[in-house]
């Protein structure tokens, strides 16, 4: 897993390229294919992952990102509701908002 | 000689162990019985064993009729996290409001010494609890456990189903009383459970799993002329719905005519015709197959999971809902099998998968450590030892009873 070497403030483009990758290596590239990964997607209804598959992507993020934003912490605090519900937009708003308290 | 009370829902997964503990206890000179919803357990039941029925008036028009609980898991499809929440609120919970009346009635009836009651058998503990009865719990899905380290927010969720309930019923406070703090039973090892700080009062006593009941009906001559390797495909009793009809299609287009054959656990009249290396029936004798196995494929039920590992073969794990994600997580994390979506995954993968475990020896080498460890557990005699020692600390405090049994759960 590739750690980040600068502090540069990622911009939501590239963070959303970032998690793309991770889910393509969760879910495997020959599925990612017939996908259509948007902002919008959301980890349950659109993209079919399943509590398991929902972890290993999280560990990727945490790892990826892991000194810089408490990750495993916020994705914690989710209820089932919001965890049901949740989209890439709403991770990558809050990597975001990570970026620029620093 | 005790007495005994299990607390059982209506899963066919969550009652089966019960009956092999319950054997060994009845075997040890115990009663032993069960308090359920269905009534069909009696034919189920180790001999002596003992069916105490919840059941209500039918005037009763607060309650509603109970089938409706047992029909509700089998014809819903759900899937992924979504399934956990439709588990809890309408059928966990509702079922546990219905059963809660009527296994005070039978708990005053039987008179137990000690009640086990299912981890999601809420009311069978609540009930325990007031009337001061020791209670154990047996954890029949120890996937649900792994929750609290891989999603905490929704193990805190669910544990604000279960307080709600406990309120409701008359157990103030938001401290889950559900898993019993004297004993909890968790039916797997700790090397296939994997790492996880625990309390001590979960202890790991392997699968409990017992010859249950003759089956009939199944071609064993036609099985045993048919060519090896042969894997068996399930997706157990819970999903009774027309997903499988898509389900076996991509099993039949994945193996007919390999060079291999596949005994199916479904209704024969789902399709028209199966391939000639086919062999299916409605009910199979699992146990009784598994020795002459290679590999089985299933929807990662704990049982079915654990009976494969107990007889050393690996797995092919295609996890549709509830705690199933996390039970095919085990199964790839001890490195006894692959696991695929059941919403993605198509007959290639199927078949790749398959091929893979039964052509590279590492799956069933895994398979086999896990098994080794399920044999070292101790299984139904030491989880019966377990209960038996219940009652004797429980007594040794002198005290009549329950009393001394309450105070113990708070200050052991």
């Amino acid at each position: 897993m590739d750690a980040i070497t600068t502090q540069k403030k990622l911009n939501s483009e590239e963070i959303f390229a970032i998690l793309k990758g991770f889910i393509t290596e969760v879910i495997g590239e020959e599925f990612v294919e017939d996908m259509d990964i948007s902002r919008e997607s959301s980890f349950t209804r659109d993209l079919e992952m399943d509590s398991i598959e929902i972890v290993s992507f999280s560990e990727k993020v945490k790892a990826h990102f892991g000194e810089h934003i408490d990750f495993t912490g916020w994705l914690s605090g989710m209820d089932l509701d919001q965890l049901i519900n949740l989209t890439l937009d709403h991770i990558i708003k809050y990597i975001e908002s990570c970026q620029s308290s620093k | 000689m005790a007495r005994f009370a299990f607390i059982v829902p209506p899963l066919t997964g969550h009652v089966n162990p019960t009956l092999s503990l319950g054997a060994e206890l009845l075997q040890r000179g115990h009663r032993v019985a069960w308090i359920s919803l269905d009534a069909s357990l009696i034919t189920r039941l180790p001999k002596y064993g003992e069916l105490l029925l919840v059941e209500y008036d039918q005037d009763d028009a607060d309650k509603k009729n109970s089938e409706e609980y047992l029909d509700q898991i089998t014809k819903k499809n759900v899937s992924g996290i979504e399934s956990i929440k439709f588990l809890y609120e309408d059928v966990l919970i509702p079922l546990n409001r219905f059963m809660f009346d009527g296994i005070l009635t039978q708990l005053e009836n039987f008179k137990p010494d000690v009640v086990i009651n299912d981890h999601q058998l809420f009311a069978g503990a609540i009930a325990a609890y007031k009337r001061r009865i020791p209670y154990a719990t047996s954890v029949t899905a120890p996937a649900a456990i792994k929750m609290m380290d891989d999603l905490p927010g929704v193990h805190e969720w669910e544990m604000k189903q279960i307080t709600g309930l406990q309120q409701e019923l008359g157990i103030p406070g938001d401290k889950g009383i559900v898993c019993s703090e004297a004993l909890t039973m968790v039916f797997t090892s700790k090397d296939f459970f994997g790492d996880m700080r625990l309390p001590g009062f979960y202890r790991f006593v392997g699968p409990v799993i017992r010859n249950r009941s003759v089956i009939s009906g199944f071609n064993w001559e036609r099985f045993n002329s048919m060519k090896q390797p042969r894997i068996l495909v399930s997706i157990g009793t819970t999903f009774d719905h027309c997903y499988k009809k898509e389900f076996f299609g991509k099993v039949i287009e994945a193996f007919a005519d390999e060079a291999l054959s596949v005994v199916v656990v479904s209704d024969e009249q789902l399709f028209e015709k199966w391939p000639d290396n086919f062999i299916v029936s409605e009910r199979v004798p699992q146990l009784e197959l598994l020795p002459h196995l290679d590999a089985v494929v299933c929807h990662g039920g704990h049982n079915t999971v654990s009976e494969t590992l107990l007889h050393g073969l690996p797995l092919v794990v295609i996890p549709i809902a509830y705690d199933q994600s996390h039970v095919a997580g085990r199964v790839v994390s001890a490195g006894s099998g692959i696991r695929l979506n059941y919403r993605r995954f198509k007959a290639n993968h199927l078949k790749d998968a398959v091929y893979g475990v039964l052509q590279d020896p590492s799956y069933k080498i895994a398979a086999e450590l896990i098994q080794r460890s399920f044999e070292e557990a101790g299984g139904a005699a030491a989880a019966a030892t377990m209960l038996e020692e219940l009652i004797s600390r429980h007594e040794s405090y002198g005290v009549p009873g329950s009393q001394a049994f309450y105070r113990n759960r708070f200050y052991h």
